[in-house]
């Protein structure tokens, strides 16, 4: 590393007309070529603020008094065009999906180039370096439409780099990988990060942005600096609740604080004598002509599950679930529901028994209020007038929304927006509850939240809203330590076949399974294996410091080791 | 999946031509069938003939086209063959003003009005309407091939070198990218709605009930347009689109065999424009149909 800063941030401070809050007050931090900074905190800590002035989209695009400076090569960001940036900073969105503006890869890998008016032969010859650079050769003649969710991450970074910026801007790069993606994406980070390239990686899922090897870490709240230093210990201003950390340290902490953990209701065991609810039987299935996306799947779903569904993008866990409340219907096999085949009942006829609550709440909701948007699944499954108003009020209770009744429900915030989704399928009294990744488009801080809110206790029985609600749960997730902290049953999916089905406890274990499923083992699974025997199951970060012993715990090292 | 394009490369010489030399050779045409009143079938048949060769050059497989022609058949029977059959209107005056033999004539009283509506087939009204017909499957046997022979990658860029700006020819290949988006985000939206009991087959009633039916996909697919459109702005932006002209990387080159082409659509244009001016071109009739349709 050289001694002068690629990239100088000096007492910026930052309000948005729009809003009388500051979004971000007195930073300053400088960057050198090759360095990688870890910027991390909970939604709404400045983050993406911080890029944006980086960036110049402020003070172009968005606009509000900006005070401090933001200098790159010594060049304040503010006063350059938008050609000069773009060619200083290159920033990579978060969803790759709407960063790519071209049907084709090469299209969306010139992109920049053309803008900037280079000629011909100098955009061929920075693209062939970098399809290079990036083993993208293979994609070259490819759509992008087609591309999986890793290589359209890939291409949108290409289409980056191909501009030589000296500063890239990684904005929550991980969030839309599976972690076996993200895990090939954080390796191209580190090594551009080697070759000279000064990266900032914005991610609140710091387990994961540790394997990048950041030279240091901002961590932000509130808009301000809380931390800015060395991240090979840990620091105390890190708050394990915003931010995702490496499990060994969330016990490291609670140890120090000595404080009670949380009470997560602890799954029961599945009971494989229970109620079958759902039963698959030789399943497959196949798009139209298409390949068969989904070959002779067997399993039956029982009472008091709660399954977490795990596998690659791709892999047909979607498929599956679609078969489960009739979206799709098999090629050959059948699917039961309470024992009568799938065939012969409408999705509406299904939605008595299954709710499914989508990825996205804006995929879903549309109502002028709250009230209304609940009040439609009930409504279109001819329930009586009574029974809709009380289903309505019960459902909103059970999610903590009483009072927002009147609410345009796409006015509400993101963790609101989800909750009303989950008030929609309650007031529908399905006694299933399917929820596919059930913590995507949410930091950390909010998916605890909304997870807790689903799986803490509420009642005196110790019950949490999915169990009292629901006779069984299923989530599609690409979040192992969800699995592990909240399921009691795994189904292991990978290129249409189910590959394992058990207990977390049995099917977590075997990690050559779950790395040929491109299912990345975490810290916490280590550390949860490694305690199994004094624990009998999972437990969460937080509830697994107890079986410490005080030997153990003065170690560092030991506890380290499960990182 | 909702929306696919058509498009494949095909080893073909409509393939192999330059997006501008077709657009420009289907403008000339369209112009010379309908600008200039040409109303002869003895002009228009030569360019219905090369029109449909043109087509079946195009070697589209019949699957992929069969809902195109369809629509565009029974648009053209009972819209404009109806319509030219029995008033001859969107013709020329000697179809209006036309006494030749009545070959049908039929008058419907409309209810509670003292109101008749009077239909009345003629000889010149019937070969009005089929070579009203002739001028419409020319147009369209040259325009629905378009999406299937043309590689969508270069709308763009075919734009931009017929003269539009940057931003306007760029907005043509954004629309290609963005339309399977939006197709694939109503499927989600369609699921997510029927797996709430919604079922689309119940929207019936007016326009408005209607509407209220279909809100609960239109606005989510809308909603989320609107926030993936803010985001690729960003993008853009952040890769200076639209800061100065831009290149485009896709070339495209006029060869011979486009100009040859391009030149046949001017013929053409020509040839009628001439023959207008010229006097003749006039709607005609030909002996054989008065002895075909038996007058």
């Amino acid at each position: 590393m050289s001694d002068q800063p690629v990239l100088q941030v000096i007492n910026l401070s930052f309000r948005y007309h729009s809003r009388p809050d500051i979004a971000i007050e007195q930073i300053s931090f400088d960057l050198q070529p090759g360095e990688m900074l870890l910027v991390a905190g909970a939604s709404g800590c400045g983050k993406t603020t911080l890029a944006r002035c980086i960036n110049g989209l402020i003070p172009r695009s968005y606009h509000g008094d900006r005070s401090g400076s933001v200098l790159v090569k010594g060049r304040e960001v503010s006063q350059m065009s938008l050609v000069e940036v773009a060619q200083q900073v290159g920033t990579l969105l978060q969803d790759p999906e709407r960063q790519i503006v071209s049907s084709y890869v090469v299209g969306e890998i010139a992109f920049g180039l053309e803008n900037l008016g280079l000629p011909r032969e100098e955009i061929y010859r920075r693209m062939d370096e970098v399809f290079d650079r990036l083993n993208l050769n293979h994609l070259r003649e490819r759509e992008t439409f087609t591309l999986s969710g890793g290589e359209k991450q890939k291409v949108a970074l290409a289409g980056v780099l191909v501009m030589r910026p000296a500063v890239l801007l990684l904005d929550e790069p991980l969030a839309s990988l599976d972690p076996a993606s993200a895990h090939e994406a954080i390796q191209i980070f580190r090594s551009l990060a080697d070759e000279g390239t000064a990266i900032i990686l914005i991610e609140h899922r710091v387990e994961d942005a540790l394997q990048a090897r950041p030279d240091r870490l901002l961590y932000m709240e509130n808009g301000r600096m809380c931390y800015l230093g060395a991240v090979d210990t840990f620091p105390k201003e890190l708050n394990y609740h915003a931010v995702k950390l490496p499990a060994p340290w969330v016990v490291q902490r609670v140890m120090q604080e000595k404080k009670p953990s949380l009470m997560t209701v602890l799954p029961q065991p599945a009971n494989p004598q229970a109620e079958k609810l759902v039963s698959f039987k030789n399943v497959s299935f196949a798009y139209g002509d298409g390949p068969e996306v989904l070959h002779n799947i067997n399993l039956d779903i029982r009472q008091g599950d709660l399954i977490a569904v795990l596998g690659p993008n791709g892999a047909g866990k979607s498929t599956l679930v679609k078969h489960a409340i009739g979206l799709l219907k098999p090629t050959r096999g059948e699917v039961l529901i309470k024992g009568v085949d799938s065939r012969e009942q409408s999705v509406a006829q299904i939605a008595r028994s299954i709710g499914y609550v989508f990825q996205s709440p804006t995929h879903m909701l549309f109502a002028p209020t709250v009230r209304e948007e609940v009040a439609f699944g009930p409504e279109n499954l001819k329930f009586d007038k009574q029974d809709i108003q009380r289903n309505v009020t019960e459902s909103l209770s059970v999610v903590n929304l009483v009072g927002m009744e009147g609410y345009p429900p796409l006015g509400l915030s993101f963790g609101q927006q989800k909750r009303t989704t989950i008030a929609a399928v309650l007031a529908m009294r399905s006694e299933i509850m399917v929820l596919d990744e059930p913590t995507a488009g949410q930091d950390y801080a909010n998916y605890t939240r909304f997870m807790d809110m689903l799986c803490r206790a509420q009642d005196g029985e110790g019950r949490s809203l999915l169990t009292a609600n629901f006779k069984a749960t299923l989530f599609i997730t690409h979040d192992l330590d969800l699995a592990v902290t909240y399921a009691n049953r795994i189904l292991l999916i990978s290129e249409g076949r189910l590959v394992a089905d058990g207990s977390p406890e049995s099917v977590l274990r075997d990690f050559t399974l779950l790395e040929s499923c491109r299912v990345r083992p975490t810290s916490l699974l280590r550390m949860n294996l490694e305690l199994l025997p004094k624990t009998g199951h999972f437990l969460p970060a937080e509830a697994l410091a107890p079986y410490f012993s005080d030997a153990y715990s003065k170690s560092n090292h030991s506890i380290s080791a499960g990182l | 999946m909702l929306v696919t394009w058509k498009y494949r490369p095909r080893d073909t010489f409509i393939q192999s031509l330059d997006p501008r030399a077709r657009l420009t050779f289907m403008a000339c045409v369209i112009l010379a069938i309908t600008a200039t009143d040409v109303w002869d079938a003895r002009l228009l048949l030569p360019v219905f003939a090369i029109s449909m060769v043109l087509y079946f050059m195009a070697r589209i497989e019949w699957r992929d086209v069969r809902r195109a022609w369809i629509f565009i058949l029974v648009f053209i029977l009972f819209i404009i063959g109806l319509n030219a059959l029995l008033g001859g209107r969107g013709g020329p005056l000697s179809v209006l003003q036309d006494d030749s033999s009545v070959l049908y004539a039929l008058s419907i009283p409309i209810p509670l009005t003292p109101w008749r509506i009077n239909l009345t087939v003629t000889v010149v009204r019937s070969f009005f309407a089929l070579v009203q017909m002739m001028r419409m499957i020319t147009m369209a046997a040259l325009a629905i091939p378009i999406p299937y022979t043309i590689d969508p990658s270069i709308y763009g860029v075919t734009f931009r070198r017929m003269g539009a700006s940057d931003k306007l020819s760029f907005t043509m290949d954004l629309a290609f990218r963005f339309v399977p988006t939006l197709g694939r985000d109503f499927m989600i939206t369609m699921d997510a709605q029927r797996a709430r009991g919604y079922e689309l087959e119940s929207v019936r009633g007016g326009l408005i009930q209607r509407l209220r039916r279909l809100a609960p996909l239109l606005v989510p697919v809308t909603m989320q347009a609107i926030v993936n459109g803010e985001e690729v702005i960003d993008a853009m932006d952040l890769r200076a689109f639209g800061a100065r002209r831009r290149t485009w990387l896709r070339e495209l080159h006029l060869r011979q065999r486009d100009y040859w082409f391009m030149a046949l659509g001017v013929i053409i244009l020509v040839i009628m424009m001439t023959a207008r001016i010229l006097g003749y071109g006039e709607f005609w009739v030909p002996g054989f149909w008065y002895r075909l349709v038996g007058t």
